[in-house]
């Protein structure tokens, strides 16, 4: 019987020690993400569990963000893609890593709690996901086989469910939490060894790599800036805001403020100074696509982009990409994340286009467990539940 | 002079031949009394389906009291439903037998226990389902899991589920167990399951193209075409019977008078002797309940049928012959006379099978 583990608030130092050990995390789960996310009350809680020698160690991490019930003190407990945990470890045994943290979110006044274990169920192929879209009987990803199943994201979905814990399904859609599936490129190979630059561009489809090439032709530059260069960043976030709020009118999607993005860079930067990274692709001193990268450890995610729609023919949104890809491999990053994807494969769906977009790359569909509650007064659960679908 | 069970042989292939196309892997269930036909008659036809061209390279048996007699006339795969225990016949296996049978096993310290004996032997593992009966629960498949990687001469053939009968759709429990299948992390992509319909195979074939389904089945295969099978007694016997006229074992009076008619077909066949229905529908506990106050009457509906009808018991059956009350009025059939008899086939043993 291994030795019962504790779960009890750490500080933001505690809480970042225990991150920097482990290769890598989600940013949604780093102290920083808890400022930038302002309007709700945040924890940071680590998991304890004695050692043979009577010390105690530091097992496990969760930043949780306290959602509250519109006109009641009651929260939902959020640990947006976490809690970061030894999930090969807490796979054998989910209850004696979940209880503990039920127990202390529902001693803050939790009504729920909702988590997004970070572990892979099932992958495929950009080959598979085109002749998926290509294939008129295949309406959604899960309708096709994978190329690989990981056995510890069945355990956990499996567990999870044993356990009283509701998938927080999204078909056909964007969920209101984190995405369930993503879009990544592997940055090393099934060994572990890195990937070169020429292997990643050789693995996108044609019409990237030409898009690329054209791009250098035309002449577009790509810089960035970073915290280390704090007025720079400045005028560069500026300027991608600026695209970004365009590209929002074009899209018609509702922009977030520049309020939003100076906030995530400092409070990301200041925990690391790669964390946060805007990227600008210029074309005669024309800012043609700018992005937000983010980095943790060996995952690198591509964040936010915007792009003009004047030139559009320079290429500057591949160019960009490339470039967060190269920074992200030059980084020693193991893997390249595009973020979400819906699961739908029906070129009818206004959402195929981006899966399509990101299939260029070469990479894969990944599927995550998944977001989960656990409601823990289930009147207040349920009215919670209503007031979400009708928002 | 006997309980015959009669098969349209035509009909009859031509359905087990359709069967075995909608279901590719099909693993026919050969156990039991062989669901009427016998056993050694039902391993001869899984042979034969093999020969049409099918891909079916096992049987299943339901125990290992029941592998010699199927063994030698069905030469492939061997799959054992009941799982292994480290007593009874399977610890007195033929060592010719070993090569070619196929264990389930359900529990971690039978696998351990068989794995110890037999090295190598080939094992399905089953995984437990809504029906609880056997099989590995979900923590017990991933330790099966890991305890099969540190054994690497054993030979994993596949994962069986058995699903309960009539509860709606089986296919979210599968999907459910199927995660439980692959947090085993298991050296086998093949499954073994029955009980789904062919919509519902279908959907597990496409979300789990990377496994192998071996569809077992057993009476809709034997028996799902009933209209090739028939079976009959034949008229041992035909008395006039008195109202108020003693008869039989039991020294009964006739209610009314009429004919008292000696059939072939008793308890030895299985005829009289039921199961609980298992019915849960009212409509059907209601009738239940009518049969039961015949019962009270000391009187029972028989299986039975002389021109379309069902007739009444004149007393419980006897070991070989059953004894009818025919009322006055209807027609009397003759000495030698075949009667249609209704039967539940996995529980009737019949005198004999006459293929045509």
């Amino acid at each position: 019987m291994p030795a019962a583990l504790t779960v009890r608030p750490v500080t933001e130092d505690e809480h970042l020690a225990h991150l920097r050990s482990r290769p890598s995390a989600s940013f949604l789960q780093t102290p920083a993400w808890g400022r930038v996310k302002s309007e709700w009350r945040r924890e940071s809680l680590g998991w304890f569990r004695a050692s043979p020698d009577g010390a105690e160690e530091m097992v496990g991490t969760a930043l949780v963000l306290y959602r509250q019930l519109p006109r009641v003190k009651r929260f939902l407990a959020y640990l947006p893609e976490g809690p970061v945990l030894d999930w090969d470890d807490a796979a054998d045994d989910l209850a004696a890593w979940l209880d503990p943290l039920t127990a202390h979110v529902k001693k803050q006044g939790a009504f729920g709690v909702r988590i997004g274990p970070p572990v892979v169920t099932r992958r495929w192929s950009a080959q598979q996901v085109k002749d998926g879209v290509a294939d008129a009987g295949t309406a959604r990803l899960a309708d096709l086989a994978p190329s690989v199943r990981e056995p510890l994201g069945a355990a956990v979905v499996s567990g999870l469910r044993r356990l009283g814990w509701r998938h927080q399904g999204a078909e056909g859609g964007f969920a209101a939490g984190q995405p369930q599936y993503v879009f990544q490129v592997p940055l090393v190979h099934p060994d572990g060894t890195a990937r070169t630059e020429d292997e990643v561009l050789k693995g996108m489809n044609q019409l990237w790599r030409r898009n690329i090439k054209k791009a250098a032709k035309e002449g577009v530059e790509v810089t960035t800036a970073d915290v280390g260069d704090p007025a720079g960043l400045a005028d560069e976030l500026a300027a991608f805001h600026a695209l970004y709020v365009h590209t929002a009118e074009r899209d018609h999607f509702t922009p977030r403020p520049l309020s939003y993005f100076r906030t995530m860079a400092e409070a990301l930067g200041a925990e690391d100074r790669d964390r946060f990274r805007v990227f600008a692709a210029r074309q005669e001193g024309d800012l043609v696509a700018s992005t937000v990268a983010i980095r943790v450890g060996t995952h690198a995610w591509y964040s936010y982009g915007a792009s003009s729609t004047e030139k559009r023919e320079v290429r500057g949104s591949n160019a960009v990409q490339w470039a967060m890809v190269r920074d992200a491999l030059a980084a020693g990053a193991h893997v390249y994340d595009l973020r979400g994807i819906t699961d739908t494969l029906d070129p009818e769906d206004s959402h195929v286009g981006l899966i399509q977009f990101k299939v260029g790359t070469g990479g894969e569909a990944v599927e995550t467990v998944g977001e989960w509650d656990l409601p823990l007064n289930r009147v207040l659960y349920r009215a919670f539940d209503l007031y979400m679908s009708r928002r | 002079m006997s309980l015959t069970l009669h098969v349209d042989g035509a009909r009859w292939r031509a359905h087990l031949d359709a069967v075995a196309t909608a279901n590719p892997g099909l693993t026919p269930v050969v156990k039991g009394n062989g669901y009427g036909l016998t056993l050694p008659r039902l391993a001869r036809r899984a042979g034969w389906l093999r020969d049409q061209g099918h891909d079916l390279d096992t049987i299943a048996v339901g125990t290992y009291s029941e592998l010699e007699t199927v063994a030698s006339r069905f030469d492939g795969d061997l799959l054992v439903l009941t799982p292994w225990r480290p007593f009874g016949p399977e610890l007195e296996l033929d060592e010719h037998l070993e090569r070619r049978v196929v264990h389930t096993v359900g529990r971690l310290e039978d696998l351990v226990d068989l794995l110890d004996r037999h090295p190598a032997a080939r094992v399905v593992l089953e995984r437990r389902t809504s029906m609880l009966r056997h099989g590995f629960d979900a923590d017990g498949l991933r330790a099966a899991g890991r305890l099969l990687r540190g054994r690497r001469t054993a030979s994993v053939a596949g994962v069986a589920f058995h699903l309960p009968l009539d509860q709606g759709s089986h296919l979210a429990e599968v999907l459910r167990l199927m995660d439980d299948v692959v947090a085993a992390d298991l050296p086998t992509r093949t499954l073994w399951i029955s009980h789904l319909s062919a919509d519902e195979l279908a959907t597990l074939r496409r979300t789990y193209a990377d496994y192998v389904v071996r569809p077992r089945v057993g009476t809709a295969l034997w028996l799902g075409d009933r209209g090739a099978l028939r079976v009959t007694s034949t008229v041992l016997d035909v008395h006039p019977l008195r109202r108020g006229q003693v008869y039989g074992y039991r020294g009964r009076t006739a209610p009314r008078a009429g004919h008292l008619l000696v059939v072939s077909g008793g308890t030895a066949h299985g005829i009289g002797l039921t199961a609980p229905a298992g019915e849960s529908r009212l409509r059907a506990r209601a009738a239940v309940l009518a049969r039961g106050g015949l019962d009270a009457a000391g009187l029972a509906r028989s299986p039975f049928t002389v021109d379309g009808r069902q007739r009444l018991f004149a007393e419980p059956p006897h070991m070989q012959a059953s004894m009818l009350l025919l009322p006055a009025g209807a027609r009397v059939p003759e000495v030698g006379d075949e009667l249609d008899v209704r039967v539940r086939y996995t529980t009737t043993s019949f005198d004999r099978v006459l293929v045509d």
